[in-house]
C-alpha cells in the first residue's frame, strides 16, 4: 500500500514549521506511527507533510514543580525515565504498543491523534496537564480536559503545533496506569489512570480517568466525589466503582461490547483501589 | 528540505555501511526503498500495517518497522538491515543461535526477529525469559509457536556474554 502523492517539508526549527503550516493543506509528521498508516489507507490526503520528528528543540523532559515534556519526546525516552512525582508517565509509556513503536512514536503525536483507545490522553487528563499550542500568531495553553473533543479530534487549529505538555508534580500520590488488552501490544480494551492521595486512610485528593470507554478520555467525576474526604474502605470502593462504570458510555466494537467494557471498568477500579487499601 | 508533490527528494542514507545518495518520492516507504531500489530483500513485508515486525530494521541503532517509515525520514541516518548483521558469510552469534535452536520454519518472520533481537541485546546484555517475551512482542511468527525463538534469544544473550 502506497500513500498518495505528497509533498514533504523538513523544517530546521519550530519557527520554520509554523511559517510553513500557515494557510497550507499540510499535516504535521512526528513519529509517523499513526499518520503513516492513515496515509497508506488514504484516509488522510494532505498536500504536504511537515516533518518535526527530528527537531531537537521539541524533545525534552524538564523536571520541576511543574514538569515540561516536549511534544516529540519518544515513548522510549519516557519509558526509560522516571519523573519524581509523576511516576505513572513512565509506567504508561512502557505499555504503549511494542518496542519498535516506542522507538518512533512521540507523546505529542499520541495526544494530537486523540485515538479514543490511546493511553496518554486518559493519563494526562487525570494529571490535569496543560497543552501548550503554538502558531505563527502566538501561543495558548489549553487544559487536557478541553483539548480532547472527540474521536481523533482536538482543539488544535490547522496551523498550530503542540509544543509541550506541562504537568504539576503529584508527590505523595499513589499513582498508576492499568491497561487491559486482548493481546500483547494491542490498544486498550479499557485503561485506567489513577492518582490518589491518602492521609491516615482518608482520601485527600483523587483523579480517575479511563480510556477506551467513551469518545474521549472519561474522567469519573462522580466516583471521585464519592471518595473525596472519606475513609477508603470496602464499601466506598464498591460505591465509587459502580458510579464510575455507570457514568461512562462505552462503545461496542471488535475489542468488546459496551456492557462488557462497563464491567471491566468496574472491576479494574475496584481491584486497583483494593490493592491500594491493602498496601496502605 | 522542501519537496513539492510529484517531485523527488534527494536523500543521503548509509545502509549497512554503504553511503547512498539517491532520489525518492516522499511517499516511498523505507521498506520498499530497501527492497526495490537497493535490492536488499532480506527485510520482509508481512502485514504492511505496522503489526508483524517482519520489516524491522535499525535506524541509528534503534529498531523500527520500515513499512511505517518514509524513506525521506531516513535522510542523514544510518540503517542496518539483516544483510548487514553478518560479515564474510559468517553468521552473527544471534543468527547462529537461531539456527542452532531451530527458531525458524518458513523463515518469513526471521529477518525481523533477528534484527529485533540484535536491538534488544544491544540495549542490555542480560535479560530474563519474561523480558525477552515482552521485548519481542512486536514481532509475529505464524509457524514456530515462539518457544524456540525465545530459546534462541536466551542462547544468543549467553553466547554474547561469553
Ligand atoms: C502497532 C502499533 C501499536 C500501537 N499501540 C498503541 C497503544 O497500545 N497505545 C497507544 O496509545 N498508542 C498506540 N499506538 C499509536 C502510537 O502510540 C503512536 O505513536 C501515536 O499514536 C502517534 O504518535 P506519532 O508521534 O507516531 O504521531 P504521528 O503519527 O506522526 O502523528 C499523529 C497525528 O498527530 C498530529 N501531530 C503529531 N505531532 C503533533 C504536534 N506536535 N502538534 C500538532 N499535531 C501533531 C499529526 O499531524 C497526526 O495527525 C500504536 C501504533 C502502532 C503502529
Ligand atoms: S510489514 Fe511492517 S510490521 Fe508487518
Ligand atoms: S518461521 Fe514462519 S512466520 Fe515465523
Amino acid at each position: 500500500m502506497y500513500p498518495a502523492q505528497i509533498g514533504y517539508y523538513k523544517p530546521d526549527s519550530l519557527g520554520d514549521a509554523l511559517d510553513f503550516l500557515e494557510g497550507k493543506d499540510a499535516k504535521v509528521l512526528a513519529g509517523g506511527m499513526s499518520i503513516i498508516p492513515m496515509l497508506k489507507l488514504r484516509i488522510l490526503r494532505p498536500k504536504y507533510l511537515v516533518d518535526i520528528g527530528d527537531l531537537k528543540e521539541l524533545s525534552f523532559i524538564k523536571e520541576g514543580e511543574v514538569t515540561a515534556i516536549g511534544a516529540t519526546t519518544r515513548h522510549r525516552d519516557l519509558a526509560s525515565h522516571k519523573i519524581p512525582g509523576l511516576e505513572l508517565i513512565q509506567e504508561t509509556a512502557s505499555k504503549v504498543g511494542d518496542v519498535q513503536v516506542r522507538n518512533m512514536g512521540t507523546v505529542g503525536g499520541s495526544l494530537c491523534n486523540a485515538d479514543p483507545s490511546a493511553d496518554y490522553p486518559a493519563v494526562f487528563t487525570a494529571l490535569e496537564a496543560r497543552m501548550v499550542l503554538r502558531s505563527r500568531s502566538g501561543v495558548r495553553e489549553v487544559d487536557a480536559n478541553e483539548f480532547f473533543k472527540g474521536p481523533f479530534s482536538t482543539s488544535l487549529k490547522q496551523d498550530e503545533v503542540l509544543e509541550q505538555i506541562k504537568v504539576r508534580s503529584l508527590k505523595g500520590y499513589y499513582q498508576t496506569y492499568k491497561k487491559i488488552v486482548r493481546r500483547a501490544g494491542d490498544y486498550a480494551l479499557v485503561g485506567l489512570a489513577l492518582a490518589i492521595k491518602l492521609d491516615s486512610g482518608i482520601v485527600k485528593d483523587v483523579r480517575i480517568s479511563f480510556t477506551g470507554v467513551d469518545e474521549k478520555p472519561y474522567r469519573a467525576r462522580e466516583a471521585e466525589k464519592a471518595l473525596m474526604d472519606s475513609k477508603l474502605d470496602e464499601s466506598k470502593i464498591s460505591e465509587a466503582s459502580n458510579l464510575a462504570s455507570r457514568g461512562a458510555n462505552p462503545p461496542s466494537d471488535s475489542r468488546g461490547s459496551s456492557s462488557y467494557r462497563r464491567e471491566v471498568m468496574r472491576r479494574l477500579l475496584k481491584n486497583t483501589l483494593e490493592g491500594i487499601l491493602n498496601a496502605s | 528540505m522542501l519537496v513539492e508533490p510529484g517531485q523527488k527528494a534527494k536523500i543521503k542514507v548509509k545502509v549497512n555501511g554503504v553511503l547512498h545518495e539517491v532520489e525518492v518520492e516522499p511517499r516511498k516507504l523505507l521498506v520498499d526503498f530497501l527492497r526495490e531500489d537497493l535490492n536488499l530483500t532480506g527485510s520482509k513485508v508481512g502485514c504492511d500495517t505496522s503489526t508483524c515486525g517482519a520489516c524491522t530494521v535499525l535506524v541509528d541503532g534503534k529498531s523500527v518497522k520500515s513499512c511505517t517509515m518514509l524513506a525521506v525520514q531516513a535522510d542523514g541516518k544510518e540503517i542496518v538491515t539483516i544483510e548487514g548483521l553478518s560479515s564474510d558469510s559468517k553468521l552473527s552469534p544471534i543468527q547462529q543461535a537461531f539456527k542452532d535452536n531451530f527458531a525458524l520454519q518458513c523463515g518469513f518472520c526471521t529477518a525481523g526477529m533477528i534484527v529485533q533481537t540484535h536491538y534488544i541485546l544491544s540495549e542490555r546484555k542480560e535479560i530474563t525469559e519474561e523480558e525477552a517475551r515482552d521485548l519481542i512482542h512486536g514481532n509475529i511468527c505464524r509457524c514456530t509457536g515462539y518457544q524456540n525463538i525465545i530459546n534462541a534469544i536466551m542462547d544468543a544473550s549467553r553466547r554474547m556474554r561469553q
